[in-house]
């Protein structure tokens, strides 16, 4: 980072960095325990999930006010001005996600009722391993500042919907042949979508990195279309 | 610990808190040497009593730097990188001896309360800076560890003066158990000693038992049901009847011989689970192991009926950091696989690419237009970013039936099989790409599959090209990686 000849002011967007990172730290702990609750079906620690919501709502609102002051009181441009607006986006950002993982662990206590669903519960265990890795990624690209890592989690996001979309078929799968279950693979369902909104926050925040660093919202994402325009073994 | 509470600490006497700081790890070892600097060390957990001894000195010296001001002791890892001539040379062996613990440790200075900012890490030795991804400055706290139960009981050590303990799970590819221990030094500034520990091998050992237990009774009940279902046969109505009991006994050898590979299989995949957190440290060729493996396939080529094709570059070229018997494990699986769904007739592909970057391997675009319409493709596995800078790549792919979409987020999952593939003379175990997908985490690489039903499929592994990304410290002093690979 630049110096700043307001020395207090760079300490400050500093500050704002740490806090930021900090709840990330808590976001990321909360979708990991939601996570880890669902697959052991352990209720104790989904209780914890939802009662931690909490803190997370109150780093938000702290953050937001300290962005507020510090717009008002330094009056930031270009750069800065965007390294505070992407922080105050960051956070709204990380409450969603604590949201998202508060209402996972809800679900938990559900479906920790019903008979266990091995096979169903390692997808959902899977797929939240993958999405919290995304989280990650996009958490460790924002503070360290590194655009082309966070391009990276940008770009990959179709994973997650192919872990979701296999997720459903599975569902339905068990739905259909043991409507008993309904009840139970209904909160999966929703577990898995509530994941998979996760992992689009995680895209967010990469995005969020682009703009503070570049000043512009990143273009399109990229798709897959399938092996075009390659090189073979004999070219590369 | 009143045992060894030192007086109000002169500058002097900090080498004797760090060192009792470990000893706190065990207060039994701890009251026994008080502020003995050897045993401190051992307490830790070291078992090498060399290492202990030269480490515990370290610490003593690292006491008398830090008295002197803030220690110059961070390295940044790019230096290391360099010509070794331009680093600059240990001050004395106990700074070596520091920086060479195998144990992550940090020093962390905080300053207001509530002020997130002013947590600082002054020191980091190499293993943290490894682990962390942090370089000379060390920079903030909060930005090399966020877990919150990781800045509670730094903020305990910090501000609360009292020792704290906390056990957390690290994400990433190869998530890691990390037991943090932090315990107050002499201010102001508030200080405190982070040492980590890695307790993942402990962990996984209790996880991979019972994981192997369950799947093991499971899978082997199936073959076992049939044998002993055709011994009560044999044993009775078809015990004068010679061609039923050449068939039975034909059919009982396969389902023998299935267990066999099962219980294989099942060895080896624990095998490699455990050391998944172990990178390997060997160089192997992927052109010759790729090389080697089809050679060993020859008859299960001739019998297939498929023709395979294989494009690689010449030994020494894709020359990647590894353990050579599970690379050629991985090649073996997959070219394995291939010969399996290949029709009669069908062209097989083996391709090795060298030098890509890390997008370009996960991406493994080159290949057959066939696969591009309608096709899927799924990462299976991907190396945790920045791992490494270069990778070379490993691709088969076959015109068999394909994988439908959505089994695709499936397939390296164990004792997973695509529906109508159980039967066959030569039906899988379920286990070959669970094996191929630890094995390439394990090498910190990538597995991507790709798959187009009806036009075939495709399955990329990549490693990271040796040498390694970083050069510990200690490995610097060995021969020149680069003369190995003119020999090789």
């Amino acid at each position: 980072m630049t110096e700043h000849t307001l020395r207090f002011f760079g300490e400050e967007l500093n500050q704002l960095k740490a806090e930021v990172a900090r709840m990330g730290g808590l976001a990321e702990a909360q979708v990991a325990d939601a996570v880890e609750a669902v697959s052991r079906r352990d209720v104790p620690l989904a209780q914890a999930v939802i009662e931690r919501d909490v803190k997370l709502d109150a780093l938000q609102r702290d953050i937001e006010r300290k962005v507020m002051r510090l717009i008002a009181l330094r009056q930031p441009v270009a750069h800065d001005l965007r390294r505070a607006v992407a922080a105050m986006k960051l956070t709204w950002s990380l409450e969603r996600v604590g949201d998202l993982a508060k209402n996972i662990a809800k679900r938990t206590l559900v479906v920790s009722e019903a008979e266990p669903i091995t096979p169903l519960t390692r997808s959902i265990e899977r797929m939240g391993r993958l999405v919290e890795v995304r989280l990650k990624d996009a958490l460790d690209a924002y503070t360290a500042g590194d655009l082309d890592h966070a391009m990276n989690v940008w770009a990959n996001d179709e994973e997650v919907d192919e872990h979701y979309n296999s997720l459903f078929r599975e569902l339905l799968t068990y739905m259909m042949s043991d409507p008993r279950m309904i009840g139970a693979c209904a909160h999966l369902l929703f577990i898995g979508k509530n994941l998979e909104r996760i992992g689009d926050h995680a895209t967010l925040i990469a995005e969020m990195l682009h703009y503070e660093l570049k000043g512009e919202v990143s273009g399109e994402r990229p798709k897959w279309s399938g092996v075009d325009g390659g090189v073979s073994a004999a070219e590369g | 610990m009143p045992d060894f509470a030192p007086p109000p600490p002169p500058p002097t006497r900090l080498r004797d808190e760090v060192a009792a700081a470990f000893a706190g790890r065990s207060p039994l070892v701890g009251a026994l040497c008080g502020a003995g600097l050897v045993l401190a060390l051992a307490a830790v957990g070291h078992a090498d009593m060399a290492v202990a001894g030269v480490a515990a000195g370290a610490l003593a010296l690292f006491g008398g730097l830090l008295s002197r001001g803030r220690p110059a002791l961070v390295h940044a890892p790019g230096a290391e990188r360099g010509e070794p001539a331009a680093r600059p040379a240990p001050a004395d062996p106990f700074e070596f001896a520091l920086e060479s613990l195998p144990d992550p440790v940090l020093i962390v200075t905080g300053g207001e309360v509530d002020d997130l900012a002013s947590r600082r890490i002054g020191f980091a030795n190499a293993a943290a800076r490894e682990l962390l991804r942090i370089g000379r400055e060390g920079g903030l706290l909060v930005s090399a560890l966020r877990r919150p139960e990781v800045l509670e009981a730094v903020d305990e050590a910090l501000f609360g003066r009292v020792e704290t303990e906390v056990a957390f799970e690290s994400g990433g590819a190869q998530p890691r158990w990390q037991r943090l221990r932090a315990r107050p030094l002499p201010g102001p500034p508030p200080t405190a000693l982070v040492v980590l520990h890695d307790e993942t091998e402990l962990r996984r050992n209790e996880r991979t038992r019972a994981d192997f237990l369950a799947n093991a009774s499971h899978e082997l009940r199936t073959p076992l049901a049939s044998l002993s279902g055709f011994i009560e046969t044999l044993r009775g109505h078809a015990r004068d009847d010679p061609a039923a009991r050449e068939r039975f006994l034909g059919i009982m050898a396969v389902q023998a011989d299935r267990m066999a590979r099962l219980i294989d299989d099942l060895l080896s995949l624990s095998r490699i689970e455990l050391n998944e957190h172990v990178p390997p440290s060997g160089r192997v060729d992927l052109a010759l192991a790729v090389a080697d493996v089809l050679d060993a396939l020859a008859p299960q080529v001739a019998e297939s009926g498929a023709k395979v094709e294989v494009k690689a570059p010449p030994p020494g070229q894709a020359v990647i950091a590894g353990e050579r018997d599970q690379v050629v494990q991985v090649a073996q699986n997959l070219v394995d696989n291939a010969l399996k769904y290949s029709p009669p007739g069908g062209l097989v592909t083996v391709e090795v690419l060298t030098d890509l970057d890390r997008e370009a391997a996960a991406a493994a675009r080159p290949g057959p237009r066939a696969l591009a319409e309608g096709g899927g493709r799924m990462s299976l596995a991907a190396p945790d970013w920045g791992d490494a800078e270069r990778y070379a790549l490993l691709r088969v792919s076959d015109q068999g039936p394909g994988i439908d979409r959505e089994h695709l987020p499936r397939l390296a999952e164990r004792f997973y099989r695509v529906e109508g593939q159980k039967s066959g003379a030569r039906s899988g175990t379920g286990l070959g790409l669970a094996i191929v997908k630890h094995v390439v985490n394990r090498h910190r690489g990538g597995l991507t599959v790709e798959s187009a039903p009806g036009r075939g499929a495709a399955f990329s592994v990549y490693f990271p090209a040796a040498p390694a990304r970083k050069l510990e410290t200690v490995r610097e002093l060995a021969p020149d990686p680069r003369l190995e690979t003119k020999l090789s």
